[in-house]
């Protein structure tokens, strides 16, 4: 993918432009948000990585000018910023995701390829496959080989979040946010056991396993290769 | 002073002017109807008559004086005379019998024939009562302007002194000893009263200060321990051998570094509860909705521990508040009892609308908080003895308080007798 990185930390940026093509991205960096706005405005890119405080011209003030000029790449906000109220502002300014400093690599790997946006007919699409599991979102009816899988409707949620997001790595923190609106730590292993539970219901006794642990990152589900 | 000075003068000089007229009107009345009286006394009674009248009046104590004047401009009866003046008022010279001469004021009416009649009143008189007057104000004028300027002079010095005390507490202040206060007494006067709300606010700041001081203790102790074991970790590191090793240390370094993060964030997060900035983000909420999405996601977990957790399943319950927050404050409960009340305890969850207020309980049977330790639980980074070897920050209550009074409610710890019962109450909205 093609990203914009505005960050005006050239350490922090360094780092983070290191680990985006590391991962397979092409990444072009602005320092100061007037570059990044020209940028953003000019050319074309799958997402942009945008810092919110930023010398001159504050992030929220760029992410408002793009999409006041209709650029509707999604934008994932970077803050060192870690209040509740920042983060409603971010996105209500027009932000697609918030991220707060420091973070991992993986968490912000994750969350830019949850936020390019997949070809439009999925958009509309009515069930969702992976392999032979299939999830239908009309009737909420979920079937793995044909047979039909009984799941709680934070199940169904979890295991949506994951299918929509299928050959992709979704974070803890992005399952806690998306399927439970928990924007803290619960102190529990609250999505390893739903996993868990989800993994004994869809994977359990079948040839081969859908509902992968990526080790210090988080989950994916994908076909067997 | 200078201002009241002033303003005594002019009043000094309407006082004047208003008596100095009223005076002479009265002294002008008098003559006004003498003269009509004496005028209607000729026509009645003829010329004659009236020179007899005259003549009877002239020259008496407090009397008026006449004059009547033949077509010629000769004085025919009394003394005024003021030959060539036109008919009308004028004010006219009198040798008196002393041998001073006055001025009168005088009246000159025409009679028949050519005969002018002549009444007139000494301006003396009318002198007389403004010499009274502007001596009164003189002396008026006199005695203010000296009890002025010392009653202002007392008074200055008195504020002064004042002013000055407030000046050197808060000099003592800036020093560095908050414990200082103002002097004043307890019913006074505007300064008084200023003074009493400076003292309070120097309290506020002295608690504030002290609560600052309390954290800023709390983080350089207790942040100590992890960063001294994160560091002794990059530092082993460093020196082994084995690389599968190394990774490892690395990899709880991280861990530890994450804690640490997590630590300030959640002391950053409370200060700003506490503070009271998210009161604007209040909006109706559900909150049966709200406590079963929580213990919903805590079951399995629950589960997993071999407890129960149920929820009582409550009527519809709306207030006002924060949904993000109080869901962080149910979740961090129950993660409290799944982490400290041990395996196979019950744990249960009630959800209460009481007359004043809405009621959240946790109830589990595990081994209870002590006593002496249920208000501690609730400072910053406090443990209990038996939790200091499992998993958080110390910092999870803190939070759930600091959470429940941004909603105007409190946080209650009982002995459920075995186990804690924890107890939320918040306003009905």
């Amino acid at each position: 993918m093609k990203l914009l990185l505005v960050e005006d930390d050239r350490e922090g940026a360094a780092y983070v432009s290191r680990a985006l093509r590391e991962a397979g991205h092409a990444v072009d960096h602005a320092a100061l948000g007037r570059d990044g706005l020209m940028l953003a405005a000019g050319e074309t890119y799958d997402v942009i990585v945008l810092d919110r405080m930023l010398p001159q011209l504050d992030g929220l003030a760029i992410l408002r000018t793009i999409r006041a000029s209709g650029v509707l790449t999604p934008v994932l906000l970077l803050t060192a910023l870690g209040g509740i109220d920042d983060r409603v502002e971010g996105l209500e300014a027009g932000g697609d995701d918030y991220l707060v400093k420091p973070f991992a690599m993986a968490e912000l790997l994750a969350r830019v390829s949850a936020l390019a946006r997949r070809p439009p007919t999925q958009v509309t699409q009515t069930v969702l496959r992976v392999a032979d599991l299939e999830m239908n979102l009309l009737k909420r009816t979920v079937t793995r080989a044909g047979q039909r899988l009984e799941l709680q409707p934070r199940e169904f949620q979890l295991l949506e979040y994951l299918m929509r997001h299928a050959d992709r790595v979704v974070t803890r923190t992005m399952l806690l946010e998306n399927v439970w609106d928990f924007h803290f730590d619960p102190k529990t292993n609250i999505v390893e056991t739903h996993i868990s539970r989800l993994r004994g219901k869809v994977d359990r006794g079948q040839p081969n396993e859908l509902i992968h642990t990526v080790r210090g990152a988080g989950y994916c589900i994908r076909e067997p290769s | 002073m200078a201002l009241f000075a002033v303003s005594v003068v002019v009043l000094g000089a309407v006082v004047f002017l208003i008596a100095h007229g009223a005076v002479e009107e009265q002294l002008e009345a008098r003559i006004r109807s003498e003269v009509s009286a004496l005028q209607s006394e000729a026509r009645l009674s003829g010329l004659h008559a009236v020179l007899e009248e005259i003549g009877e009046r002239t020259g008496g104590p407090g009397q008026l004086e006449y004059g009547v004047e033949n077509p010629a401009g000769a004085l025919v009866a009394g003394r005024l005379s003021a030959p060539g003046r036109k008919a009308g008022w004028a004010t006219v010279p009198l040798r008196m019998r002393g041998g001073e001469v006055e001025p009168i004021r005088t009246h000159i009416v025409p009679l028949a024939d050519g005969y002018r009649l002549l009444v007139g009143d000494e301006l003396e008189r009318v002198e007389e009562v403004d010499g009274a007057i502007l001596q009164a104000f003189g002396s008026i004028l006199l005695i203010t302007l000296l009890l002025g300027a010392i009653g202002g002079y007392l008074l200055s010095r008195d504020l002064a002194g004042r002013i000055e005390a407030i000046a050197r507490t808060a000099g003592a202040i800036i020093e560095g000893d908050l414990g200082q206060r103002i002097g004043h007494r307890a019913q006074g006067d505007d300064l008084d009263r200023l003074s009493a709300t400076l003292n309070l606010m120097l309290d506020r700041i002295a608690t504030l200060m002290d609560s600052l001081r309390q954290v800023s203790n709390d983080v350089a102790h207790d942040l100590r321990t992890p960063l001294t074991r994160l560091r002794q970790r990059l530092e082993l590191a460093q020196t082994v051998e084995g690389e599968a090793e190394r990774l490892g240390l690395v990899r709880m370094a991280i861990e530890d570094s994450d804690g640490l993060l997590e630590t300030f964030s959640a002391l950053l997060r409370i200060a700003q509860i506490e503070g009271g900035a998210r009161r604007a983000g209040f909006r109706p909420i559900n909150l049966k909705g709200l406590v079963t999405t929580v213990v919903d996601a805590y079951a399995p977990s629950a589960e997993d521990n071999g407890q129960s957790l149920t929820l009582a399943e409550p009527g519809a319950i709306s207030l006002d508040g924060d949904p993000e927050l109080l869901t962080q404050m149910i979740a961090n409960l129950l993660a409290n009892a799944l982490a400290h009340a041990g395996a196979g305890a019950r744990i249960a969850v009630n959800l209460q609308a009481r007359p004043d207020a809405v009621a959240i309980t946790v109830i589990d049977d595990g081994p209870g908080i002590p006593a002496v330790d249920r208000e501690r639980v609730f400072d910053r980074f406090f443990r209990l003895e038996q939790s200091r070897t499992s998993a958080g920050n110390g910092l999870g209550l803190s939070l759930v308080r600091a959470i429940a009074r941004l909603h105007g409610g409190e946080v209650l710890l009982y002995d459920a007798a075995p186990g804690l019962k924890v107890e939320i109450l918040l306003p009905a909205g």
